[in-house]
């Protein structure tokens, strides 16, 4: 069953001359982990914002865990967790002031101005998945004192606490160490497999895209190619995913003399819009 | 180890052993938590910031002691009732209101440092936000006020015990009544300097137009349009009503009928909230 079902999606910015987005069409499946790659400037951004409703979109219809992102836009964001481009952890209270407001603003529990004075439930499940993700001795240390991979441990346990049913990881790796990028897969991993959470991936270190289910290529706003990365590499005959996007966009790209992207759908799911010369 | 990350997720069954989020609270409890959880979060951000905390008792120093105590020494003499008293409810007015207005700037902070975006995608109208924001913001305007309770001690100004229990009644009504006004501005500047710049703006000619310090019960032409449109006019005016009431001097401070007084506050503040709260949904959403 489709988790996220995008048809037609554009989205012109005011002012602008072009869409950024060109009548996109994807879905993704629950449970599924779906990276969508592009060059800066391709859309991945846009489509994102306007997934998780915090963007209007120009045209299209957009349904995520069977909800529309514009008339039933709150139990959309019921059921959504996001990891921003940048941290965005309020740094002047504790990492667990964060979470709390966080589930609080979520519904899950009364807010209670401190820690000792919440539900014994919160409390639990909180160490708990400070203790998991390795961060349980900086729960009570201000944000602007931790270091950014703390910082982004941190972010997903906020993200998780209402149990999303998508996740949403906007470049969540950027601007980590690789020890800290390391650390943050496993866990995130680890979540997808054990609490079925859809995972959907922007992220420019390609490598991070090599265990998705499915890798979509947007360029230009238009979908170029949506496919297991295995087939992304055999169509290109690339030995990693990363070798095939940089040969791709090499070939067909945005600063390359192509017209537009070129246009391919592996999964029959995907859809840029019109139907191109392929890989 | 899967149990123990399942565990660390949920609180009770669901989607793989997951809770359904749905079926927490109801919708009017979750809004009001909400707004709750939001004011709560300001509050912490003031106590924690020093800073903020003596601008607040700073402010009450400068406008009331200084050019207010200057005022009564040099020229409240003609004036036939009591300056001191006069000014002292119209700065705790004013501070309600202006300390309220100014403090709703957090919302163009959060923007900048990115934090807006985990309050625009939570499952809660803009209204609860918003008005979580003012609520918020108020906890400053209090602590200005009792610095205006202070400075006025110190000059020998002082009010009855029920003066200042109606006027702690009244002062929810004169901090929404601010941050409302904010939200005009707040929802159409995204930057943090213009939007300071903006407050101030909107905060300073108010002071002085609307009778905080200097009577306008002589005001006429430009200056007499000016103080009937200013929304604080009529916030001090009711302040004032209350504190005189059944003295001889009411008729010589007091401006209006205070139910006109009080209608004018609550049409100023619904318009202003509903317009300013749409214009700050839409620009957040509409690019």
């Amino acid at each position: 069953m489709a988790v996220i079902e995008v048809e037609g999606l554009v989205k012109r910015y005011k002012r602008a001359k072009e869409p950024s987005v060109k009548s996109v069409s994807f879905e993704v499946a629950e449970g599924e982990f779906f990276a969508f790659l592009g060059p800066n400037g391709a859309g991945k951004t846009t489509t994102i914002s306007i997934l998780t409703t915090t963007l209007s979109k120009t045209a299209g219809r957009v349904q995520i865990a069977g909800y529309d992102i514009d008339s039933q836009d709150r139990q959309v964001r019921d059921h959504i967790g996001i990891i921003f481009q940048r941290p965005n952890l309020d740094r002047t209270l504790t990492a667990e002031e964060n979470i709390r407001i966080h589930a609080c603003l979520y519904g899950m529990y009364a807010y209670r101005p401190t820690y000792k004075a919440m539900p014994a439930g919160y409390r639990q499940q909180v160490e708990q998945l400070a203790s998991i993700v390795g961060v349980g001795d900086s729960l009570f240390k201000r944000v602007s004192k931790l270091s950014g991979g703390m910082q982004r441990k941190f972010e997903v346990v906020r993200a998780l606490t209402h149990t999303p049913h998508v996740l949403f990881l906007d470049e969540p790796t950027q601007g980590l160490d690789a020890v800290a990028r390391r650390d943050l897969w496993e866990y995130l991993d680890r979540v997808r497999r054990e609490c079925g959470t859809t995972i959907f991936l922007t992220t420019h270190y390609i490598d991070e895209a090599e265990g998705a289910d499915t890798v979509c290529l947007i360029d230009r706003g238009q979908i170029a190619l949506s496919c297991p990365p295995a087939e992304m590499k055999r169509r290109l005959g690339a030995e990693t995913l990363e070798d095939a996007y940089v040969d791709y966009l090499r070939r067909h790209g945005s600063g390359t003399e192509a017209e537009g992207p070129a246009l391919y759908s592996g999964s029959g799911r995907t859809g840029g819009g019109r139907r191109g010369r392929g890989l | 180890m899967s149990a123990e990350l399942t565990e660390g997720l949920v609180g009770g069954p669901g989607r793989r052993g997951l809770p359904d989020t749905s079926a927490r609270m109801s919708r009017v409890a979750r809004e009001i938590n909400a707004a709750v959880t939001v004011a709560a979060r300001d509050i912490t951000l003031t106590v924690k910031s020093p800073g903020m905390l003596a601008m607040s008792l700073i402010m009450p120093l400068m406008m009331m002691g200084l050019i207010g105590g200057n005022l009564m020494q040099n020229m409240a003499g003609g004036l036939s009732f009591g300056f001191g008293r006069f000014m002292l409810v119209g700065m705790l007015i004013n501070m309600m209101f202006m300390m309220t207005t100014m403090g709703m700037t957090s919302l163009v902070d959060d923007s900048d440092g990115d934090y807006s975006a985990e309050l625009l995608v939570s499952p809660v109208s803009r209204y609860a936000i918003v008005v979580g924001k003012i609520i918020g913001s108020s906890f400053m305007a209090i602590v200005s006020c009792l610095g205006v309770l202070a400075v006025g001690l110190v000059m020998g100004l002082t009010l009855e015990p029920w003066h200042l229990l109606a006027l702690a009644a009244l002062a929810p009504l004169m901090c929404l009544s601010g941050g409302a006004l904010a939200m005009i501005v707040m929802g159409v500047i995204k930057k943090n300097k213009t939007a300071n710049m903006a407050v101030m703006l909107l905060t300073m000619p108010q002071m002085f137009l609307s009778g905080v310090i200097i009577p306008i019960s002589q005001s006429s032409g430009l200056l007499w349009l000016l103080s009937r449109i200013m929304p604080m006019t009529y916030c001090v005016d009711l302040g004032r009503a209350v504190v005189y009431a059944g003295s001889p001097e009411y008729d010589a401070v007091v401006l209006f009928n205070p139910a006109v007084n009080l209608a004018c506050v609550a049409a100023i503040t619904a318009i202003c909230l509903v317009a300013g709260t749409v214009l700050y949904a839409r620009s957040e959403k509409n690019r």
